[in-house]
């Protein structure tokens, strides 16, 4: 090794994790499950299939028949069944076998694994564990009052897959003030942080860089208040107050994912706007389009990075940074066997990021943009904004 | 086994770096909890509770059992004070080291 690597900070690339989070998981919403067909969902390095039984009622087990190994995602639903394309064995939600049409018995051994499904806001969650214990229905998203009814617009649902990242990348961004300007195009003004027990949130207020008018969150009329909490390792309830031009529209962000393989995930994040009063369904569909491409595009920009970036152990911290590595302290209760989170990982945390001189620096490179635009726009000729 | 295992061991010294260093013990001047604290600067505070400090502190009690509960982002003015008078009185210096 010469001098120059001694000296120099390597980064820790680390092992990844060989298991999947402990917790709930968000499949997407009710009503793309209900149509009496089998669904593949690919998660936690397989595949499971999906479905709605005659009473309404979802299911969830793993995709592949203990039989002969047949895909039930190709099957069909018979009943309250779902049955293999192979050989017609049907399995219930239960996780057992509970016909073979060819068979004088079904084995008693024939049960497979099922994932506790409930259906909460309208989305579908699934308890993982590889202990295998009892769902925990406290740890829960909470029931978000009036979403459901005529008071929200529906959920719009998003899907968008990251082939070589681990999903902790993501949840990373619950402490990254800083990426806000540089990724999302805002200024992050007020930023704190509390973990506790299986919750982490994030508090934020943001305006839009006026010099990316039009890209990310970049508006200068465009305030954003937002509170973000994580529900366990993988569900983030996002209540955002935004403000334009002094018109003051309340969104759910709902931002999930599943991992699919050791270093792969899908991102899903879907949105309701709450009805402004006096308005028409027209506008009101229009401001929540306008909405999910903001937050689309958000994730979009999140998503280049992740594919390109490399996965680090020993972040290299500033003052402005926020805490990451309580954050994934906090995080590794979900990767460890139960009897294993230790008092550290869920003790109450606080952190309030200081963004003041982070905001000067900011201000003063924006103005140099903008003065550069106006310079670019004088000498080419085409009207000047201001 | 840890969801993303460092490879070498000066992470380890990192991890305590980032999140013991400097930590000050600061009681709340209203009830019995004892937290520990840091001040990067004057807006930056990092706060370090127990479970035994969040079961003493009397205002997270009264939350938690107003009908609506007490919600994780919810925080203790009292303790905030406390802090403020703890740097006030030198018990907390302002300052960062190294990014930390």
């Amino acid at each position: 090794m010469t001098n120059l690597q001694q000296s120099s900070r390597q980064l820790d690339l680390g092992d990844t994790p060989t298991r999947f989070a402990r917790g709930w998981h968000c499949l997407g919403r009710e009503v793309d499950f209900a149509d009496g067909k089998p669904h593949a969902v690919e998660a936690f390095g397989g595949k499971l299939v999906v479905w709605s039984d005659s009473q309404g009622q979802l299911h969830a087990l793993d995709a592949y028949c203990r039989h002969m190994g047949g895909d039930l995602t190709m099957g069909t639903v018979k009943g309250d069944e779902v049955a293999c394309p192979f050989h017609d064995w049907r399995w219930g939600g239960d996780g057992k076998c509970k016909s073979i049409p060819y068979a004088r018995r079904v084995p008693l051994r024939a049960k497979t694994q099922r994932f506790t499904t409930v259906v909460r806001n309208g989305l579908v969650m699934i308890w993982h564990d590889p202990e295998g214990s009892e769902a925990d229905m406290d740890a829960l998203p909470p029931v978000l009052e009036g979403v459901g009814t005529d008071r929200y617009t529906d959920w719009t649902w998003n899907v968008l897959d990251v082939p070589t990242a681990h999903c902790r990348e993501i949840v990373d961004n619950v402490v990254d003030m800083a990426h806000f300007f540089y990724v999302h195009f805002a200024f992050p003004t007020n930023f704190r942080n509390v973990f506790e027990g299986d919750k982490a949130s994030q508090f934020m207020e943001s305006t839009g860089r006026p010099d990316k008018q039009e890209e990310g969150y970049g508006d200068e009329d465009l305030v954003l208040k937002s509170e973000a909490t994580y529900f366990g390792p993988s569900t983030m309830v996002n209540w955002l107050e935004t403000d334009y031009k002094g018109f003051i529209t309340k969104v759910i962000l709902m931002n999930c994912h599943v991992p699919t393989g050791p270093n792969s995930f899908k991102l899903q994040f879907g949105l309701c706007v709450e009805k402004p009063e006096g308005l028409d369904e027209k506008t009101v569909k229009y401001i929540g389009d306008k909405y999910t491409q903001l937050f689309g595009d958000g994730f979009m920009q999140d998503v280049e990075i992740w594919l390109n970036k490399a996965p680090v152990q020993n972040p290299l911290l500033c003052e402005e940074d926020g805490p990451v590595y309580q954050l994934r302290r906090w995080y590794e209760q979900f990767y460890v066997d139960k009897a294993d989170v230790t008092a550290e990982m869920t003790d109450r945390f606080e952190f309030e990021v200081d963004t003041t001189k982070a905001n000067e620096y900011w201000r003063a490179e924006v103005e140099q943009n903008l003065a550069a635009k106006r310079a670019e726009d004088e000498a080419a000729g085409r009207p000047v904004h201001h | 086994m840890a969801y993303i295992t460092p490879r070498d061991p000066e992470t380890l010294e990192d991890q305590q770096r980032y999140t013991q260093a400097r930590l000050v013990e600061v009681a709340c001047l209203d009830c019995l909890a004892h937290v520990r604290v840091k001040k990067n600067s004057n807006h930056h505070t990092s706060i370090q509770w127990t479970q035994q400090a969040v079961t003493e502190c009397a205002e997270f009690t009264r939350m938690a059992a107003s009908p609506e509960g007490r919600r994780v982002y919810a925080h203790c003015p009292r303790l905030a004070a406390s802090i403020e008078h703890a740097v006030r009185d030198g018990d907390v210096t302002i300052g960062a080291e190294d990014g930390y």
